[in-house]
């Protein structure tokens, strides 16, 4: 019986200039976190504030109403970036990103669906449960299954099959969506053009908590399979003889972008190229080892996921900008100089 | 220990590939498939490798039946090198070799580690290496990178008795005459430490040099096996390969025509 | 969870009580043109501190912060103008942000619509409650207002009995326009015209094939001067699209109008009924 154990614990494999950058993602974090918490609209008064007078305005404003926010807009950040860098090493292909390749339009198709036509049965029930967020968590799964089927498994098929796959599902997500938005009646529409925009507006305590601890779960349990993500890279038959369960390993990282993006686009609607632009950044920064990619991903998205809500917030106060306009405007000059860099080697 | 194969027979959609082939590999000797292509060598060493999973006949490694050994048991015992895929990312030489360690519970990431790495990187003339990012190496650099991985796979701290394998699909193509046959002492060093080698070669000669014992395979069969010099012989390789050969025995010398 | 049951149960409850005079109407944000219409109306508009992007008439109206689109409101922008009162119609949103604002006691009220001249009036006497509006220059205003609807009223029973089909388009989609069916602000107006809407058989707004607008035939057709922005005046509209086949187009009956000011069910609309009545009159 062999003595070996087979934990990949997750720090062996890091280089220690990426631990210090993980370090440095992280101190970034806490930073853009107070820096959101301090600024928006709403100018606070300190001392009412500090002297705890729990029902005033500005102690609602800040604990009720930004922090939920904030922290909402952090793990969102982190869902994108951590799924884009896990899909990006499962696909073996580096402009993968929910949603690119459909993954987010399939969530918002099923919350969509969910809207219309669940709201002439039960219309207070749509936001206050668990509905929403399940519906679009299966609509990313359906969107990913189909993915695995037209990819054969996710077998290496150039960058150029999976994009089509994704123009495919994102074009059939906006049918579905444009023809809800048809049958829909006024009232629901006014829930419908908040998937593709994004938003963090409105976010409670109540709602946003069951999906926060959910999404920190399924991150916990994603990490550990960096390592195996890298062994991944060598092709799959090569990674099966190192050892590496490649279904399980497939399940895992599907599984864990469904869920994760699903919530995050059933709670702030679509929100583009975070998942394509930050693992990028990350690889850029420190290096491509899925140990430290994966974390770094997670840390870099929420911060700058922050960064752009904060921006949404302030540019054109008081009303707000979509936060997706913002994170579109900075990622789609990005993916274009992506092109070209892959274009080039 | 050695590793059993016995009437091992493989088809897809009807038509046979691997036809009842019978045979041992032994820890510590290099035995060598030779045939022409589509005599199914290829498929023979992924089915012992594991990657294919219904099949006729049984393979046993050390005395148990391959399909009761895990996935990750499996990497223990044998490590494998065939054609390698382009890898998209920009890792480097020592990250790609490092994909070989596996995870042992008690010396991770220790002395042994680096030294290993250090020394196998050495013998695979790809210390210089290192650093460099993997995709800027030549067609044959990366060959031997791959090998180094392979080598590294089978690390055991010394004075260990595990019987380990390596099967070795091509190794040699694209790599120039000096590391081709760097490679091939490697190979032998390793096989003198007590690993069991599978080799696919297609160079006869080079075959016939570094064996300790040839299987001839041609149409899924197994057509001979044994010692190179005896089963080598005009008629058989003549008849299999289509092709005039005539054996020189005193220096051992396959010539072609 | 439990307070958004909460919200929505009181919900009955705070349109019947809608019309409540505020306990602080000294800083007031708006989110619905025809409601800050009213309030010029009224003479109260000293008080805004914010308003929506579809409260553009008057023209001074620019001057006021802008709290953005009515359905993509922000929760902390309205709060930081520091409001002691928010009024707003039903398509105020989204319904999270309405939630928060009334979970941090804002005095927030919705005021309902009825689109018909009835309904303006009781609009306009509603907002007029909230803000405590007493004096007697601006209740002569009111009195004034409710003569023209009265005219307005006659003229279109008169309007009902001759059958006059009304098609009212929105927009443009390329060459579809978008028409008002049953139960839209279009809708509305032309039944306060005492018209006929052609769209009987289809709900909200929709876009129409070209066969569907000749089967229509409507006597007069209107659209919003935003509509037909892509064309450069009423004939060009009329010659490139499927419009030309209809009478209304070949007697010249098409006319654009400020949608607002027709769409919005606030005091402007009176004023464009009449107008649209006494023309559909002769």
């Amino acid at each position: 019986m062999s003595f070996f154990s087979l934990e990949q614990k997750w720090f062996k494999f890091v280089k220690s200039s990426q631990i210090k950058l993980l370090a440095f993602f992280l101190i970034a974090l806490i930073s853009i976190f107070f820096l959101s918490v301090t600024l928006g609209s709403f100018d606070f008064n300190l001392r009412d504030l500090l002297s705890r007078k729990s029902d005033s305005l500005d102690s609602i404003v800040l604990f009720e109403i930004r922090i939920p926010r904030v922290l909402l807009a952090a793990f969102v950040g982190a869902s994108l970036g951590i799924s884009g860098a896990s899909l990006q090493g499962l696909f073996r292909n580096p402009l993968a990103d929910p949603g690119l390749i459909g993954v987010s339009a399939g969530a918002a198709l099923g919350a969509s669906f969910v809207i219309v036509v669940g709201s002439s049965f039960f219309p207070e029930f749509i936001f206050g449960t668990f509905i929403l967020p399940f519906s679009a968590i299966i609509g990313a799964s359906f969107v990913i299954s189909l993915l695995y089927i037209f990819t054969q498994g996710f077998g290496y098929q150039g960058i150029t099959y999976m994009l089509l796959v994704g123009i495919a599902v994102n074009a059939f997500a906006s049918v579905g969506i444009g023809i809800l938005t048809y049958i829909s009646t006024d009232s629901e529409l006014r829930g419908l053009t908040f998937w593709t925009m994004g938003s963090f507006g409105g976010s409670s305590w109540q709602l946003i908590m069951p999906a926060l601890i959910i999404i920190s779960l399924t991150v916990l349990w994603l990490i550990p399979s960096s390592r195996k993500l890298d062994l991944l890279q060598l092709g799959e038959p090569e990674a099966y003889r190192l050892g590496v369960d490649v279904r399980r390993l497939k399940f895992k990282v599907i599984i864990s972008s469904a869920v994760i993006v699903g919530l995050s686009v059933s709670l702030s609607g679509m929100i583009g190229f975070v998942g394509l632009v930050v693992p990028h950044l990350v690889r850029l920064l420190g290096g491509v080892n899925h140990n430290y990619l994966l974390p770094g991903s997670a840390l870099l998205g929420a911060s700058l996921m922050m960064g752009a809500d904060l921006l949404s917030r302030i540019l054109i106060q008081p009303a707000e900008l979509p936060v997706g306009l913002i994170t579109s405007a900075i990622g789609a000059p990005f993916f274009l100089w992506l092109i070209f860099r892959i274009r080039k080697s | 220990m050695s590793i059993e194969v016995n009437n091992l027979s493989w088809e897809i959609e009807g038509k046979s590939i691997i036809s009842n082939i019978s045979l041992r590999i032994d820890e510590g000797e290099i035995l060598t498939v030779i045939g022409p292509n589509g005599a199914g060598k290829s498929s023979f060493m992924k089915l012992l490798s594991g990657d294919i999973e219904t099949y006729f006949g049984e393979i046993y490694f050390n005395g148990v039946l391959l399909n009761d050994i895990s996935i990750q048991e499996r990497s223990f015992i044998r490590s494998v090198m065939s054609q390698s895929q382009e890898i998209v990312y920009d890792y480097s030489v020592k990250e790609i070799i490092e994909m070989g360690w596996l995870n042992r519970g008690l010396s991770n990431y220790s002395k042994d580690f680096d030294e290993a790495i250090q020394k196998i990187a050495i013998e695979c003339s790809v210390e210089n290496h290192l650093e460099q990012r993997f995709n800027t190496l030549s067609g044959g650099e990366k060959r031997r990178v791959h090998f180094a991985r392979t080598l590294i796979q089978l690390w055991r701290p010394s004075g260990s008795l595990e019987p380990r394998y390596m099967f070795l699909d091509e190794p040699t193509a694209n790599l120039d005459i000096l590391h081709e046959q760097k490679m091939m002492k490697l190979i032998e060093k390793k096989k003198n430490e007590g690993i069991g080698v599978l080799l696919i070669l297609h160079d006869l000669n080079l075959a016939a040099k570094y064996s300790n014992r040839i299987a001839i395979f041609s149409n899924g069969e197994l057509v001979d096996i044994g010692k190179p010099k005896t089963v080598l012989t005009d008629k058989t390789l003549s008849s299999i390969y289509g092709l005039e050969m005539k054996i020189d025995k005193n220096p051992f010398r396959i010539n072609y025509y | 969870m439990r307070k958004i049951y909460i919200f929505f149960l009181l919900l009955p409850f705070s349109i019947w009580s809608a019309c409540d005079k505020s306990n602080d109407p000294s800083r007031v944000v708006i989110a619905g043109g025809s409601i800050t219409e009213i309030v010029y109306f009224l003479e109260y508009e000293d008080k805004l501190v914010g308003i929506d992007v579809t409260s553009n008439f008057p023209e001074e109206t620019s001057e006021i912060p802008s709290i953005g689109y009515v359905r993509a409101l922000s929760t902390e922008g309205i709060l930081s103008l520091k409001p002691s009162l928010i009024l707003g119609e039903e398509d105020m949103g989204p319904p999270l942000v309405i939630n928060q604002l009334k979970l941090t006691g804002m005095d927030l009220k919705i005021i309902n619509e009825d689109r018909s001249a009835q309904g303006i009036l009781e609009k306009i006497e509603c907002v007029s409650k909230i803000l405590g509006i007493t004096t007697q220059e601006r209740l002569n205003k009111i009195k004034n207002l409710t003569r023209d609807i009265n005219l307005l009223q006659s003229i279109a029973k008169k309007n009902e009995d001759k059958d006059i089909r009304i098609m009212l388009i929105l927009n443009m989609q390329g060459t579809s326009p978008i028409v008002a069916g049953q139960n839209t602000s279009g809708d509305g107006f032309i039944k306060m015209v005492g018209g006929k809407n052609v769209a009987s058989n289809f709900e909200g707004w929709k876009p129409i094939s070209s066969e569907s607008i000749i089967a229509y035939d409507p006597h007069f057709i209107i659209i919003t001067e935003r509509g037909m922005s892509s064309f450069s005046d009423i004939e060009s509209l009329s010659n490139t699209t499927a419009l030309k086949f209809t009478n209304a187009a070949q007697l010249g009956k098409i006319y654009s109008e400020d949608g607002m000011a027709m769409l919005g069910f606030g005091v402007r609309t009176i004023k464009t009924a009449l107008n649209f009545a006494e023309i559909f009159s002769k």
